[in-house]
């Protein structure tokens, strides 16, 4: 999961990384008595988690109490559904950097990306001026060492006390990657601050799901999902993505589903919503069909074909679902793996029409969405 | 000889009391494949389909020659159950686990790489050759996927596996070896490190892999093809064509990588390096057929 930045602050300054002092604030009254506090300017940044905030217009810097309660007002209001800010202090800026942890999957080692120049999108750089990235890799096993942190700060041509501030600072993002099981750490920008102290702009930090069985201390909430359908999902372990098309997808496997959804899209149809069924949620077709049902879409479509997920279970469940959930558009079902002719006769004797071809059933899809008989 | 694994490849289960250990392990055997021990902490002088069990890789190992382990280990113990094969020397590793945190699978590949040991998987059904051997979970039994041939199959999925591999089928071939090498985004070997392998088969004419949006594997393919290091005909099928930029689509492995591995630039690096590029499952068996029109 990817936390709010005010949450990776936390995370950060706990490690002792230093950040500018900041509130959060859920209601405009809370947001200008928190700049108050602070002190001015201050800067209003919305807590979401797409990038681009500043250039959304997601982030406002504000001189008094009467323009941080007018721009946080106008702030709440945003279709993007902020429902909460961070009202921190505004820095006097010398200079902007970049810092990251990540993985290198191919050398299979950490890697620290650092670059002299930061404050903007880290891709543009990578691509139109990749010899000012530094790119460091160290085993997890050793952790990052002393040396290695010392060579890229120096490398990315910072002296003196900044040096000695960025070391420390590098060495503590290495904890927080290794200690939260971070699929990135990233500061972006890190600034140099005009009385010469190295301060965290922003903060990001994006825990693997994987680990969560260990990471226990930020959990899902609301907040981190723009539907009820998305979180509820989540919630549920149901990989689901919300579209605003025509056709329903309940399927099973990564691939498939991925798979089925550039198969609509050449056929001319459009995709409602993205779920995933297979794996360890092949036993729970009700749940998934209610999440789909939740979408107005027109059809929804059914295509697995699994191995332990068996097709004679996911059949049965998708009866069971039919049965207890009366949905009310058509359903078309592509139903293959393990125990396949067991499937068929499931889905005949419940009525419905399976289809055996994938193409074949999302052209069955596509023809219902556009009107065409059920 | 097929590759990674065949008739006589003397294989280990670990995890193999276990409900999923214990049922795969009679398929495995069904199939073909040469178990000879297993391995169940506390568990050891208890069979399973006749196999003894012992109590460590390395007990087992000592009592017989062992070429390969199979791991039905569950993925937060997955890190330790590697290191103890690794530990006892063995060299070919496959781990079924869905749900492998991500920096325990960084230190499992940088074991495996130090070590010179393949380390299949996780989060995938593992490697079978059909008609011989296989290490894994895959529904063999249905024969219109799972047909013995002369196509090297590898793939990032599961079920889009059987989808296009009964394509393959459905055009008259058949698989001589396919390995998943799973979906997630550090997986223990990459595609391009298996083709070698592949390269060298003599049971194989031609190489299918399947892959899908995010990474950097499809372009170590189209490398290893531009530099001359493999020269098979490859035929690639790859998910996520449309996907929208920003949605976290298809696997964990598809969403890590931020920023690189748009399917678009995965198809013309391919292309470039003279791969033919599958736009649905269907044309991967039609592209086999232009290849080879006089096979039947």
């Amino acid at each position: 999961m990817k936390l709010f930045e005010c949450q990776a602050k936390e995370v950060f300054a706990a490690a002792g990384i230093p950040v500018p002092d900041s509130r959060q604030a859920r209601t405009a009254e809370e947001a200008s008595a928190a700049a108050a506090e602070i002190g001015f300017p201050c800067v209003l940044k919305s807590q979401l988690l797409q990038g681009g905030r500043g250039k959304a217009g997601l982030i406002k810097v504000v001189q008094t109490e009467e323009e941080a309660a007018a721009a946080a007002a106008g702030l709440f209001s945003r279709p993007e559904g902020v429902r909460i800010l961070l009202v921190e202090k505004a820095v006097e800026i010398e200079k902007e950097l970049y810092l990251s942890i990540t993985i290198d999957p191919v050398e299979s080692r950490g890697m620290i990306i650092a670059c002299a120049e930061g404050g903007v999108e880290i891709e543009t750089l990578a691509k139109e001026k990749p010899q000012a990235l530094i790119r460091e890799k160290f085993d997890l096993s050793r952790g990052l060492e002393a040396f290695r942190a010392r060579s890229v700060v120096y490398d990315m041509g910072l002296t003196g006390d900044t040096a000695k501030q960025t070391v420390k600072i590098l060495s503590a993002l290495y904890q927080v990657f290794s200690r939260y099981d971070a699929e990135l750490a990233e500061i972006n920008p890190l600034f140099i601050t005009k009385d010469g102290n190295v301060v965290a702009g922003d903060a990001k930090l994006s825990i693997d799901d994987n680990a969560s069985f260990r990471q226990k201390e930020y959990q899902l909430t609301r907040e981190y999902f723009s539907s009820d359908a998305e979180y509820e999902a989540a919630l549920d372990g149901i990989p689901y993505l919300q579209f605003h098309g025509d056709i329903g997808l309940m399927c099973a496997g990564a691939g498939l589903t991925t798979t089925v959804y550039d198969l609509i899209n050449y056929e001319g149809g459009t995709v409602a919503n993205y779920l995933e069924f297979g794996g360890p949620n092949y036993r729970r077709a009700v749940r998934a069909m209610e999440l789909c049902l939740k979408n107005p879409s027109k059809v929804i479509l059914v295509v697995t074909f699994g191995t332990i997920a068996r097709a004679d279970v996911m059949a049965e469940g998708i009866v069971e679902a039919i049965g207890k959930l009366h949905p009310d558009r058509p359903i078309v079902t592509c139903i293959r793996g393990t125990n396949e002719d067991r499937a068929v006769e499931i889905l005949e004797a419940a009525g419905l029409k399976p289809i055996f071809d994938t193409e074949e059933a999302v052209r069955e899809a596509v023809s219902i969405a556009k009107g065409g008989a059920a | 000889m097929s590759i990674f694994i065949d008739t006589s490849t003397r294989v280990l289960i670990q995890g193999i009391t276990g409900k999923e250990g214990s049922y795969w392990t009679k398929h495995m055997q069904e199939m073909g494949t040469k178990i000879v021990a297993g391995v169940t902490p506390g568990k050891e002088g208890q069979t399973v389909e006749d196999i003894p069990v012992y109590h460590s890789v390395k007990r087992a190992a000592a009592a017989h020659s062992v070429d390969a382990s199979m791991l039905f280990v569950p993925p937060r113990f997955t890190r330790d159950a590697v290191f103890e094969a690794l530990d006892a020397g063995i060299k070919k590793i496959v781990t079924v686990a869905d749900g492998i945190p991500v920096h325990d699978a960084v230190e499992i590949r940088r074991a495996a790489l130090m070590e010179k040991a393949i380390v299949v998987g996780g989060n995938t059904s593992g490697v079978i050759s059909p008609g011989k051997a296989m290490m894994g979970f895959f529904p063999y039994w249905i024969e219109r996927v799972y047909n013995p041939g002369r196509i090297g199959i590898m793939t990032r999925s599961g079920s889009l596996t059987n989808e296009v591999t009964s394509m393959v089928v459905a055009a008259g071939f058949g698989v001589s070896t396919l390995i998943g090498v799973g979906g997630d985004p550090v997986p223990g070997v990459r595609f391009a490190e298996m083709l070698p392998f592949y390269q060298a088969d003599p049971e194989t004419d031609a190489v299918v892999i399947i892959g899908e949006l995010g990474g950097t594997m499809e372009e170590e393919v189209a490398a290893a093809i531009a530099d001359g290091s493999f020269t098979k005909p490859l035929v690639a099928f790859l998910g996520g064509r449309t996907a929208p930029e920003g949605k976290k689509m298809g696997h964990a492995g598809a969403i890590v990588s931020g920023g690189t591995g748009s399917v678009k630039d995965k198809i013309a690096a391919l292309e470039k390096a003279g791969a033919r590029v599958a736009e649905r499952p269907r044309l991967v068996g039609s592209l086999l057929r232009e290849v080879f029109p006089a096979t039947v």
